[in-house]
């Protein structure tokens, strides 16, 4: 009875570098935008009703249009980067020692920022960039007007693009790092009782790939959900994705909206929470029945 | 299993090298030729202007790189002393609610920063944090923990018990095991965190504009006008010097790493 409180103590103290900023910062810091968006601690008194600001938002149908954007944006990104990104980790995997070192060339995105990589999308896919060059040189395009308006479609397309080209080298890096540990004997005994390489493709490896798959598809859609850098230099008029909404109700604005730009982060921070507790829940179901090897 | 030939791998590597590294080289190219322009696929004149401009305002440019270098190290720093002794218990002891905690201690990564930052953010200015480098710091340390979490709970797994069971035989204490055996050994860990928190914090814009507003210098902060600005030669340049400053850091890292593992005998 002496020992039990004490070593919860010292477990305590042990956990107290990480659970006392988590707490004091991070907690702290979402319970302080639930509050702002409700009208407290606001630095301009607050007006109106304590669900005055979800009001607003709530029945803007620009706030709808852009929830859903950056939705669209974020599941197409993740989605093609997984994909991307499991395909060619399983390439470089299957490379000889010798043509290994050259791939990690695949690193340059992910120690590039994001706002350069945004930069490197534009100098590609601009109508007077790279690509179109190119496009006249093969006689495609007579002029610049004529090549497709990628960035500017509407669609969200330069940002798609620029979350891929992000996204993928971390998708390879999260999947290579499973597949050091993937006992090649299953793919050879497979081959050996006549499957074909597709079928060892997803019928042995991809399984085997999925916690990787799955933690890289939730980090990079949250991610391109509600970061900033890439669609504050890529991003169309609109609809724009949310957090560039906030960004100018936050500073472009005035003080009186605050709760507003509060109310769609507390919306954004619900649909991640919510979205986490979703998928891993789906994940564990889904795994559950699956017959493990 | 068939053997196949060389051609799959070659077009593998042609493929990394289309999608990953022909945006570098693109960028030495516009970098040294600001006339470049539509239709031409190679520039038709190359001329060292964007450098000059470098050099006029290397004052600037060293400033920002340097505080973007300091704050980004700093963060590293303030993650680890977070995350060491967490991590241990983590890897080694048996809680009540463990799971359900490591999932709310890694949340700060996955969900959209601007949530909690901007909540902060009034914060911050009433305790005079905003506009520091203090600030930037605290902010950047509280998104960017999860990672050196996770590679530290990985490194005290994969280290084991037995090292330290040895040296309490061997009648080290407490204090000197963790500081003589077990710090040393978590080295590999600790720079394959340090680095992931390194990189997001060296990369980021937004936290820092907002935490930092505009008065703690950050590379970041200095490129993005010049990213929308048409002069394309100066920010190809500059975000080249993003590229390789890391990529030098951990050769400098890997380099002094291996040497002291050599004079040690663990290599």
């Amino acid at each position: 009875m002496f020992w039990a409180p004490s070593r919860t103590a010292i477990l305590i103290l042990k956990l107290s570098p990480l659970i006392l900023p988590f707490v004091v910062l991070f907690c702290g810091g979402v319970f302080l935008t639930v509050c702002q968006s409700l009208g407290i601690f606001t630095p301009l008194p607050h007006t109106g009703g304590i669900l005055a600001a979800y009001g607003v938002i709530l029945s803007d149908p620009s706030f709808l249009g852009s929830f859903g954007f950056s939705l669209g944006v974020a599941l197409v990104s993740a989605a093609a980067s997984v994909a991307a990104g499991t395909f060619l980790a399983y390439r470089v995997w299957q490379l000889p020692k010798a043509l290994a070192g050259a791939a990690l060339v695949y690193k340059i995105p992910l120690i590039l920022p994001h706002i350069a990589v945004a930069f490197v999308v534009l100098i590609f896919w601009s109508r007077s960039g790279i690509l179109s060059s190119l496009a006249w040189h093969l006689g495609l395009i007579q002029s610049m007007p004529d090549f497709p308006n990628v960035l500017y479609s509407g669609w969200g397309l330069g940002m798609i693009l620029a979350y891929t080209l992000k996204g993928t080298p971390f998708a390879m890096l999260l999947i290579l790092a499973l597949l050091v540990r993937f006992d090649v004997r299953q793919i050879q005994t497979a081959a050996m009782l006549g499957a074909s390489k597709r079928r060892i493709f997803f019928s042995i490896v991809l399984p085997r790939l999925a916690p990787a798959m799955h933690t890289s598809f939730i980090i990079l859609f949250l991610y391109s959900f509600g970061a900033f850098d890439i669609p504050y230099i890529l991003s169309e008029s609109r609809p724009g994705m949310l957090s560039l909404n906030v960004y100018n109700l936050y500073f472009k604005h005035d003080l009186a909206r605050r709760p507003e730009a509060m109310a769609i982060l507390t919306l954004m921070l619900f649909f991640a929470v919510v979205f986490i507790i979703a998928y891993s829940r789906t994940v564990t179901r889904l795994e559950n029945g699956v017959r493990k090897l | 299993m068939k053997k196949t030939g060389p051609i799959p791998h070659v077009l593998t590597l042609l493929v990394l090298a289309i999608l990953f590294a022909l945006p570098a080289g693109i960028l030495v190219l516009v970098g040294l030729a600001p006339g470049w322009r539509f239709p031409d696929l190679w520039p038709k004149r190359f001329s060292f202007t964007g450098i000059e401009f470098l050099i006029t305002h290397r004052d600037q440019i060293l400033t920002a790189l340097a505080s973007s270098f300091f704050y980004s190290l700093a963060t590293v720093f303030v993650t680890l002393v977070m995350c060491l002794t967490p991590a241990a218990a983590f890897a080694r002891q048996r809680f009540a609610g463990k799971r359900l905690l490591e999932a709310l201690l890694l949340t700060p990564a996955l969900v959209p920063p601007m949530t909690f930052a901007m909540g902060l953010h009034v914060v911050f200015i009433r305790l005079s944090l905003a506009d520091t480098v203090a600030g930037v710091i605290l902010i950047l340390a509280l998104f960017t923990y999860p990672y050196m979490f996770r590679a530290l709970v990985a490194g005290f797994q994969t280290l084991g018990e037995q090292y330290r069971t040895c040296a309490k035989n061997l009648g080290a204490g407490p204090v000197a095991i963790f500081w003589q055996v077990e710090l040393p050994l978590l080295v590999p860990a600790m720079i394959a965190g340090g680095s992931v928190v390194f990189l997001v914090a060296f990369s980021e814009y937004f936290l820092v504009f907002l935490m930092g507003g505009g008065t703690v210098p950050s590379f970041t902060g200095f490129l993005m006008p010049l990213l929308a600005s048409s002069n394309r030669s100066l920010a190809a340049i500059l975000t080249l010097i993003f590229l390789l400053l890391p990529i030098l850091l951990f050769f400098v890292i890997d380099g002094s790493l291996m040497r002291t593992y050599r004079k040690k005998g663990m290599a």
